[in-house]
């Protein structure tokens, strides 16, 4: 992006520092996704200037970002959609995370996302906690019902821990079959909403 | 008289016709982002935020009505053209029966 350069100093501060909330904004998007979304900005605020009879350069761009609004406001919807198309696209995890968290706002549906995401980061965490702690971390039954999964500290003697060494190849097993599941959900949900 | 409530309901017609305004006046002429916003504000007194025009113009690119170019210009400074496809147009026909139908409907009603 060619940035517009002004005379007034105090117009080049609150350019800059306009832009610098719109790459904040929009740091999560893609490469191509940011500098889209910078180009057409800047090309407005230019086209503004050139356009605007009266007042000073300050004057001038104060009405234009005025009238584009907070950049954290204005962007949010873009930033929620591109992100998605960009998750859906790459199956990359941290894409999938923040576009379900971008995305909670608009509907019940990315709230559970949100759940069985979080579901399957606490596998992670628990496949990490039985190398440390293989006693307390496991699938626990007693009398052959289920107690927990997860990690439990218990003095009863007939809670027993029934998976051993099989805990982590299983939870690991579990962890890629729910994300396989919630991506593919995901794609679901999004061809549906384009039809 | 209930300001609060027309103020409501006035912003709420305001977002459900942007789409409609956008697109019928994209029907015979290109234009580029600052160009159509004056286009909004000469036509109609709808005073939005123009930074959301275009979010919602990504919206109305996704959904295939409309494309868009990058255009270079002499001051290095790109001006990116919206224009209809052929699909944008065959919306945008279709909405302009239901805004016709509903306009008599209300004509009728508040005679």
């Amino acid at each position: 992006m060619k940035n517009i350069e002004f005379n007034d100093k105090s117009a080049q501060k609150i350019y800059d520092s306009y832009f610098r909330r719109i790459r904040r904004t929009i740091s999560v998007l893609a490469k191509s996704d940011k500098e889209d979304v910078l180009m057409e900005f800047n090309s407005h605020i230019y086209e503004g200037l050139q356009n605007e009879a009266e007042g000073g350069e300050v004057e001038k761009l104060l009405k234009l970002t005025q009238g584009l609004g907070d950049p954290e406001e204005v962007l949010k919807p873009l930033v929620a959609e591109k992100k998605l198309q960009q998750a859906t696209r790459t199956f990359n995890p941290m894409h999938i995370f923040q576009a379900i968290f971008l995305n909670i706002k608009s509907g019940i549906v990315y709230s559970v996302f949100a759940i069985l995401y979080i579901c399957l980061f606490s596998f992670g965490i628990l496949m990490f906690l039985k190398f440390t702690n293989p006693d307390e971390t496991g699938l626990f039954l007693k009398n052959g019902e289920f107690v927990a999964l997860g990690a439990l500290k218990t003095s009863d003697p007939a809670i027993t821990e029934v998976l051993g060494n099989w805990f982590v190849p299983v939870m690991f097993f579990s962890a890629l079959v729910l994300y396989i599941i919630i991506t593919l959900i995901l794609k679901l949900t999004r061809k549906k909403k384009e039809e | 008289m209930n300001s609060e409530f027309v103020q409501k309901w006035q912003s709420q017609v305001k977002k459900g016709t942007l789409a409609f305004i956008l697109l019928n006046i994209l029907k015979d002429n290109e234009f580029y982002g600052y160009e159509l916003m004056e286009q909004v504000r000469k036509f109609t007194t709808i005073e939005i935020a123009e930074g959301t025009l275009y979010p919602l113009m990504n919206r109305l690119k996704k959904e295939g009505l409309v494309t868009s170019k990058w255009v270079e210009q002499e001051s290095g400074i790109p001006r990116k053209y919206y224009q209809l496809t052929e699909t944008g147009v065959a919306t945008l026909i279709e909405m302009r029966v239901y805004w016709q139908n509903l306009e008599t409907s209300i004509q009728k009603l508040i005679k």
